[in-house]
């Protein structure tokens, strides 16, 4: 009697996809956040804030894409059937984050790019008033 | 087994939602409190208001998805089913997160005095 593998490789996905997300998670806001105190000048509580919540974000877009791709509709017969289906899978959704990845770090770089831009403005905004006392 | 994926699905639809709410709530707060310029009552409006949004409009979405429910039979159909009901929840909620980020910093852009700083 041939038995589906379907059940085998969920919890297979599973446990793969969720370890996955939570080390890039981990990864990138660990250091986002130096990015993150870079871009608002040092306010701690705030890049923190800030930081979580992009966080937060990026966790329940990704698991939820991870769930929702889960499901094979099909019967699952034997250990290369299970293999092909479950490589296809995970390689999609290691794509899928590491699109998810750079997009992340190209938000960064240009969040602090505009905050540069910005405590330049400002500077020389604040310059005339200073030259006249001196 | 429907009765089980049901049990399991609102158990874990609950969770998360009551869990992530209160995460956005606490951090948000500072958050928003920035953005609105130390505005502290304007903040703390805002924030309850979209924590009682966020609250209703997820669990009644989740509440509403077991009417669409398919026939489970077996355990697979059961992971797979109850996988992709809380991954269609997750994306909606990841979504409005972003959405919610965007809107209050575009408030805070009409909110700031334009002549200060």
């Amino acid at each position: 009697m041939e038995t589906s593998s379907n059940a085998l490789a969920y919890f297979i996905y599973l446990p793969v996809v969720i370890v996955l997300t939570w080390f890039v998670a981990h990864t990138l806001f660990k250091n986002a956040l130096i990015f993150m105190l870079d871009i608002f000048h040092g306010r701690d509580d705030l890049a923190t804030s800030t930081n979580k919540l992009f966080e937060l974000g990026f966790y329940l877009l990704n698991v939820g894409f991870a769930l929702l791709i889960m499901e094979v509709s099909y019967v699952i017969s034997g250990n290369q059937a299970l293999l092909e289906v479950l490589s296809y899978k995970l390689g999609g959704y290691s794509i899928y984050l590491g699109i998810m990845l750079f997009l992340n770090l190209y938000l960064l770089f240009r969040g602090r790019r505009i905050s540069k831009q910005r405590q330049m403005m400002m500077e020389l905004a604040a310059k005339p008033s200073i030259e006249p006392q001196q | 087994m429907n009765l089980a994926a049901i049990i399991i699905y609102l158990v874990l639809a609950y969770v998360i939602t009551v869990h992530v709410g209160w995460k956005f709530y606490t951090n948000g707060r500072v958050y928003i409190l920035h953005l609105m310029e130390n505005d502290a009552v304007f903040t703390d409006a805002i924030n309850k208001l979209l924590l009682t949004g966020y609250y209703l409009l997820n669990l009644g979405y989740s509440a509403i998805m077991i009417t669409a429910w398919e026939k489970v039979e077996n355990l697979e159909e059961l992971i797979a089913n109850v996988g992709t009901m809380l991954g269609r929840i997750l994306l909606t909620l990841g979504f409005i997160h972003f959405i919610n980020m965007m809107v209050i910093y575009q408030l805070s852009k009409t909110h700031k005095n334009p002549v200060k700083k």
